[in-house]
């Protein structure tokens, strides 16, 4: 074990707190669950572009860095330190990029990765549907082989920021009366392709910040598809390793959440008690503890190790340390909790983030699902009947 | 000794539910929320059950009945997220206006004519006031910023955050129904939700701190009716329980519901957002954690088997 950063890892932190103290927009944008939001948060996208730091790990002949996951953590503490937006394109950099570079073809990868990671093209993603949420492999949106297209038909929903990105991915039934996860498989598509309908669904803040998606005989060329017809469900299966392992959630962005909750009891000191003040230690307690979990699975990683069911622990670590610190902050600031804005007409981040907070335990494979796999995968419990 | 709500209460209380259930369901909130929040004719609908009066002393022409009987209304106000201010204006304010002897003031209450915004140091906000607008997540909630001169009495205070607490085991009860109704409904996995154990173990341990917040409350509002000096820190032990069982309910329910939960089609949002409010609302968790702490351990309070009710 050694926890000192190299020279390069430090002279690394140096270049991107500078750039970011350069560039970081000094007003909050608006927020991203909403049009003109996302836009701002698309311009933002493209600034990080400018300066090459939209995603540093991936090959530099994709537009990244060619830098590692300890780079990477690196980045993040200070992306997340410098109180940075969050990323439009999250779906895109975080899920589908990792899993294009695993199992996308050469062509693929620098028709998709190069320009996600410009900023260029954002994603959406499109798993879901009304009946298929946790039970994904439920899922019965159709796409027919027709010469060298893909003819899709059915309905996706919960797509986060779909009414505004550019293109989305999912999975698609292409083998006709197949079950359950066999016969699926992994397309891309053109959001703006005819027969697609966006219908923006309001979330609980009120921004149209979820779509669903009506296809209607959408005709997607056969080289969008990622791996093998029918081999989809294995590749959704590593995207949504990367959703609940170390990629969309890193510490960084938590323990700056447990630096504002301390700042917090500070400013308010005279209104806490004890049980507040240990909400706040816990605080960063449980981000420590992420981050130190995240350095040693980036380690592992490094070292030609792979995650399996650790993420599942991970997932239900973060997403409800998240709903907590949140939680804690709503309930020392009291009756300015429900203030959507404060008298002086700055937001209310606390209240944002504790709504956010709430959909941490649903998506990317709700808590309960993900508890079901911690004991069945990693503990070895016996199953107990379907899901 | 019998601590027990009388058949006049319970009745009482499940006319005001029959009512509001048949006159204010979730699409009457959605109507308020495209319009403009309040409307009259809810508000004449009240004031025709006499609620306004409810607390109003029978020598001004009220009916002279008690924080209890007030306290269980409350709480199907909670149950119906009434937007109107009658909690605040017939529970809150009314009782503390004729502790502060200001009874000219109950006529045009009891008529309906008058709401009273209550300006207390430790909201910040005042609700149905007339200063500038502040923007609630509760999107049926009007707040307006706080005058400077808001009082800090602490029994205006003590009567805002019992029935904040009694709304809340109201909102609590509904979310809970609307979770375990959607739970019946919805399949995933060939089955109803509901029927896995996951889920069944939340809702349950959701309800057991909802049941055991409601005679906390009911006994804090019996307390404040008493006038016994430990009054206060049985409001915030109210405050306390019913804030953290509507709070959890609330987290309860979202999860329960899935991505439905996370949106502003589903009726969930409206309660949601008012338990927000309440919980935050009269005073922080703090602030009630320290006025429990003071009689527990601070001695202010004869504690142990012998002193359930002293
Ligand atoms: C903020 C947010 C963003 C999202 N973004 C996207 C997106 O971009 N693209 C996309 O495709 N989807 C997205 N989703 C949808 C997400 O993937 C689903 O919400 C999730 O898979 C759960 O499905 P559901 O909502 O249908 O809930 P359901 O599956 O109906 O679950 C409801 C409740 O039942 C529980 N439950 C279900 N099955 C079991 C079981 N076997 N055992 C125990 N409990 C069970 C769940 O845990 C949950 O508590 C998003 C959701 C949210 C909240």
């Amino acid at each position: 074990m050694d926890l000192n950063y190299t020279p390069e890892q430090q002279a690394f932190r140096a270049e991107i707190r500078e750039w970011l103290a350069d560039n970081v927009p000094e007003k909050p944008l608006l927020t991203l669950e909403g049009e003109e939001g996302f836009h701002q948060h698309v311009e933002w996208e493209r600034k990080l572009a400018s300066g090459n730091w939209g995603m540093v790990t991936w090959p530099k002949q994709y537009g990244g860095r060619g830098l590692d996951l300890i780079q990477w953590l690196i980045f993040e503490e200070e992306y997340w330190a410098a109180g940075a937006p969050l990323r439009a394109n999250q779906n895109g950099i975080f899920l589908l990029g990792p899993t294009v570079m695993e199992y996308g073809t050469d062509e693929q990868k620098a028709r998709f990765l190069t320009p996600m990671a410009n900023g260029e093209v954002m994603w959406a993603q499109a798993w879901s549907e009304p009946d298929a949420g946790s039970d994904m492999a439920a899922i019965t949106t159709k796409a027919v082989r027709d010469g060298d297209h893909y003819v899709i038909t059915g309905q996706k929903t919960w797509s986060s920021r779909a009414s505004f990105a550019d293109w989305g991915f999912g999975l698609f039934r292409t083998e006709e009366g197949s079950k359950r996860h066999k016969g699926l498989s992994f397309i891309l598509f053109d959001l703006n392709s005819p027969g697609i309908t966006r219908r923006p669904i309001r979330q609980l803040h009120g921004e149209p910040g979820f779509a669903e998606l009506f296809f209607d005989e959408v005709r997607v060329p056969a080289e969008n598809m990622l791996a093998g017809q029918g081999e989809g469900w294995n590749v959704a299966m590593a995207t949504a390793g990367f959703e609940r392992g170390l990629m969309l959630r890193s510490p960084g962005r938590f323990q700056a959440t447990a630096k504002r909750l301390a700042d917090l009891y500070r400013a308010n000191e005279e209104n806490t008690s004890p049980a507040t003040r240990e909400a706040v230690t816990q605080a960063w307690m449980g981000t420590q503890a992420y981050a130190y979990n995240t350095y040693s699975v980036a380690a592992k990683i490094l070292a030609g190790g792979k995650i399996g069911a650790e993420a599942s622990l991970n997932k239900i670590f973060w997403s409800e340390l998240d709903r907590s610190m949140n939680r804690s902050a709503m309930q020392l600031m009291g009756a300015a909790a429900e203030l959507a804005k404060f008298a002086d007409g700055s937001v209310n981040q606390w209240l944002d983030g504790y709504i956010f907070s709430l959909s941490g335990p649903i998506y990317a494979g709700s808590n309960e699902i993900q508890r079901n796999i911690i004991a069945e995968r990693f503990l070895g419990l016996p199953r107990q009947g379907a899901g | 000794m019998e601590f027990l709500l009388s058949d006049d209460q319970l009745t009482l209380a499940e006319g005001v539910k029959d009512y509001l259930a048949g006159t204010h369901g979730p699409e009457v909130l959605r109507r308020l929320d495209e319009g403009s929040n309040r409307d009259p004719t809810i508000w004449q609908g009240l004031v025709e059950m006499g609620l306004p009066a409810l607390l109003v002393p029978e020598d001004q022409d009220g009916l002279g009945l008690k924080l209890l009987d007030a306290a269980l209304i409350a709480a199907e106000c909670g149950r119906s997220c009434l937007a109107e201010p009658l909690v605040d204006t017939a529970f809150v304010a009314v009782p503390w206006l004729t502790a502060k002897g200001d009874i000219a003031d109950l006529a045009p209450i009891v008529s309906g004519e008058k709401i009273v915004p209550l300006a207390h140091k430790i909201n910040g906000w005042v609700a149905d006031g007339d200063g500038a607008s502040l923007q609630s997540v509760d999107p049926l909630r009007n707040l307006t910023v706080a005058p400077a001169d808001a009082t800090d009495d602490p029994h205006l205070l003590n009567l805002g955050a019992l029935m904040s607490a009694a709304q809340l085991v109201g909102i609590a009860d509904a979310m809970l129904e609307q979770a375990v109704e959607y739970a019946k409904v919805r399949k995933q996995f060939g089955q109803p939700i509901g029927a896995f154990q996951a889920v069944k173990h939340h809702l349950a341990t959701a309800t057991v701190a909802l049941e055991f917040a409601k005679p906390v409350v009911w006994r804090a509002a019996q307390a404040m009716d008493d006038g016994i000096d430990s009054a206060p820190v049985h409001v915030s032990h109210a405050k306390l329980a019913a804030g953290d069982a509507a709070l959890q309910m609330a987290e309860t329910a979202i999860q329960v519901h899935g991505a439905m939960g996370y949106t502003y089609e589903v009726d969930l949002h409206f309660w949601m957002k008012r338990s927000w409010a309440l919980i935050g609302a009269w005073g922080n968790r703090a602030f009630h954690m320290k006025r429990v702490d003071g009689g527990v351990i601070g001695g202010s309070l004869d504690i142990g088997p012998a002193h359930t009710f002293a």
